[in-house]
């Protein structure tokens, strides 16, 4: 009876250190934290295209359309990896709105690496101070998100995108 | 005559000495506030590091945000409000007090418990 009386607090601790461990470490890797604004409501922002300054996207601009943003520059080397993926995503998915965003990046050589490697965005919009990208909490190039045509984000990935992200993260929600 | 030429600018001088120390005193302390606050914060880009401590691109542009909205006189509460909101709260080196982190707070009042509890029947199996 004693014994019962004693070993009974250790296994209540002993369960709720698992449970919590399991859901502490249930799918989530320390090097890509999840979003904070996934389903929530795509930032308010404003940015000029790279071709003509005179020409402007805003937030509600995407509404009713099915949005993906994607964050890249000429400098960053991952997003090279990643850029033919999009004519791909272009291609089967004509339908979908893609809105680049040239973060922090001069425009002569944005304009030079759209022209050597094609560009496969509907419109290019202009992030030369980062503050488009702060909104959207990117903290490392490239970043991509999906947004609902209720202006939602109901995705984001960091990093390159792969054939495999693609194929089994981007596309079922299409 | 030249007197009173000699005590308008004296006054001058006085007020322009006040006035810049004032004025480096502000920026030493908004630096300050700024190295406490990102400190605090954690560098997305880096391992273990603060943004504080950190020199990567990501973490000099969080310092630039944080100073300037401490002298637009944002509180602490508001920018770490702020961030959050974008980042996450992993952000954040402490977590905050809410309900998600209610048994990451209350773990050690628990062990504490079950640890006093065990004493108590060591001490009494003792006297026994």
């Amino acid at each position: 009876m004693n014994r019962v009386f004693i070993l009974t607090p250790l296994m209540v601790l002993l369960i709720i250190c698992v449970f919590s461990l399991a859901y502490l470490l249930s799918g989530k890797d320390p090097n890509k934290p999840p979003s904070a604004l996934l389903n929530k409501d795509v930032p308010i922002f404003e940015s000029s295209s790279l071709y003509n300054s005179k020409d402007i996207i805003k937030s509600k601009d995407i509404k009713n359309k099915k949005t993906l943003i994607n964050f890249f520059a000429s400098w960053c080397s991952p997003c090279k990896i990643e850029h033919p993926l999009f004519f791909e995503i272009r291609k089967k998915h004509p339908e979908l709105y893609l809105l680049g965003f040239n973060h922090k990046d001069l425009t002569s050589d944005a304009k030079k690496y759209l022209e050597d490697d094609g560009n496969p965005y509907d419109f290019v919009g202009v992030d030369s101070d980062g503050l488009i990208a702060l909104e959207f909490g990117v903290f490392g190039l490239p970043e991509t998100y999906l947004i609902n045509e209720d202006g939602k984000i109901i995705y984001k990935f960091m990093g390159p995108i792969t054939m495999d992200v693609l194929k089994n993260e981007i596309e079922p929600l299409l | 005559m030249k007197l009173n030429h000699f005590y308008k600018l004296s006054h001058i001088i006085i007020f322009s000495f006040v006035f810049f120390t004032f004025k480096i005193f502000a920026v030493e302390n908004i630096d300050e506030r700024v190295k406490k606050l990102t400190l605090e914060l954690r560098c997305m880009t880096c391992q273990n590091q603060s943004i504080y401590d950190s020199d990567a691109e990501f973490s000099n542009d969080i310092k630039k945000i944080v100073k300037n909205k401490l002298k637009n006189g944002e509180s602490e509460r508001d920018i770490k409000k702020f961030l959050v909101e974008r980042y996450g709260e992993y952000i954040l080196f402490r977590p905050l007090m809410n309900y998600n982190n209610i048994f990451l707070w209350s773990f050690p009042f628990i062990l504490l418990i079950i640890g006093l509890f065990f004493v108590l029947i060591k001490s009494k199996g003792n006297k026994v």
